[in-house]
């Protein structure tokens, strides 16, 4: 796909620099992504990569929008209470940038459906099992996979770069078969604008990764809101690792 | 000497928690949890949740991996919500 007239005006503040240009943007055109969660995370996740011409998004969520969504999932409007997340956010996402090609899955993730043509997978779901289940399909695919999550005022990102070989997975750290965690959004509760600091940071992270400057990956970065504080840590390769181990000795 | 850091969340549990812990042979993070589960009780809860990570001098480790005198111990409450 080349640039039309229309979009040089509308990338315009990405083609002037020089590490984007037309030929970053050609990219971003040509790149599809894949969503998973389409709640506080998923919602300013998309928003940042529809407006900044990623070409093809591959939505999944099996939820309906509720009332109690509507303080941080910021796709949703008072009159989408009771229909599809996944139907509402096309509609939302599509307003934004019509060029925007947008695939839906109103059912939980799935082999299948992880089975498709994507350059990078975002994690934006709500749960281990979910979580495990990415880790899985993406490492053994080499697709990249950026995992997000976040409670009350905190969150974290988790960043893997699966072409290389000796990279970390996300269970070289939680242990996919401890019990799920009690501090979730329906629990513990959680501030909006801290799923838009982590759902921008990983926003911005995919499309480094996807115009190939290969944002720092093996980290482990958290946000306490409350504090105003960042934090990195190194991820490390687990030589006991049921999933991964097995492919870094190859 | 060990440098205890509660991140986030924890921080309010670990509000009465020393910031130091002595160090010695053959000490690890989960034996240090346990420690200031029974000393502290308001931590309990917090520090035994399933999925607490811990870092060692900004790297995630093992739960028993051998601490070093002078290094910086660190607790991560999980955040799992999306």
């Amino acid at each position: 796909m080349r640039l039309n007239g229309r979009q040089f005006a509308r990338y315009s503040r990405h083609l002037l620099m020089d590490d984007i240009g037309v030929d970053g943007q050609h990219r971003l055109f040509n790149s599809h992504v894949l969503v998973v969660g389409m709640g506080g995370l998923g919602c300013p996740v998309t928003l940042y990569l529809a407006a900044a011409g990623i070409g093809r998004l591959s939505i999944c969520d099996a939820d309906i929008v509720a009332e109690s969504n509507l303080h941080r999932q910021i796709l949703y409007r008072d009159a989408d209470c009771g229909r599809l997340k996944v139907d509402c956010a096309r509609r939302a996402l599509k307003d934004v940038n019509p060029d925007l090609m947008v695939d839906t899955h109103a059912e939980p993730v799935s082999a299948e459906i992880l089975s498709g043509d994507y350059q990078l997978v975002l994690d934006c779901s709500d749960n281990l099992a979910a979580r495990s289940l990415l880790n899985h399909h993406c490492r053994a695919r080499r697709l990249p996979l950026i995992s997000a999550s976040a409670t009350g005022w905190e969150g974290q990102l988790m960043a893997f770069d699966f072409e290389r070989q000796q990279s970390p997975c996300f269970n070289c750290s939680i242990d996919p078969s401890s019990p799920e965690g009690r501090a979730d959004c329906d629990t513990q509760g959680v501030v909006g604008p801290v799923l838009g600091v982590i759902g921008s940071q990983q926003a911005t992270m995919a499309m480094a990764m996807l115009l190939g400057y290969g944002h720092p990956h093996g980290q482990l970065q958290r946000y306490d809101g409350k504090a105003g504080q960042w934090m990195n840590f190194k991820l490390q390769a687990n030589p006991n690792c049921d999933l991964c181990a097995p492919f870094r000795r190859c | 000497m060990i440098k205890l850091l509660f991140f986030g969340r924890l921080g309010d549990s670990a509000a009465t928690a020393p910031e130091l812990f002595e160090a010695s042979e053959g000490l690890t993070p989960s034996a240090v949890r346990y420690a200031l589960a029974i000393e502290h009780p308001r931590l309990v809860e917090a520090l035994l949740e399933p999925q607490v990570l811990v870092s060692i001098d900004r790297v995630i480790a093992d739960w028993n991996q051998p601490l070093t005198d002078g290094c910086e111990l660190a607790f991560l409450p999980p955040v799992t919500g999306g």
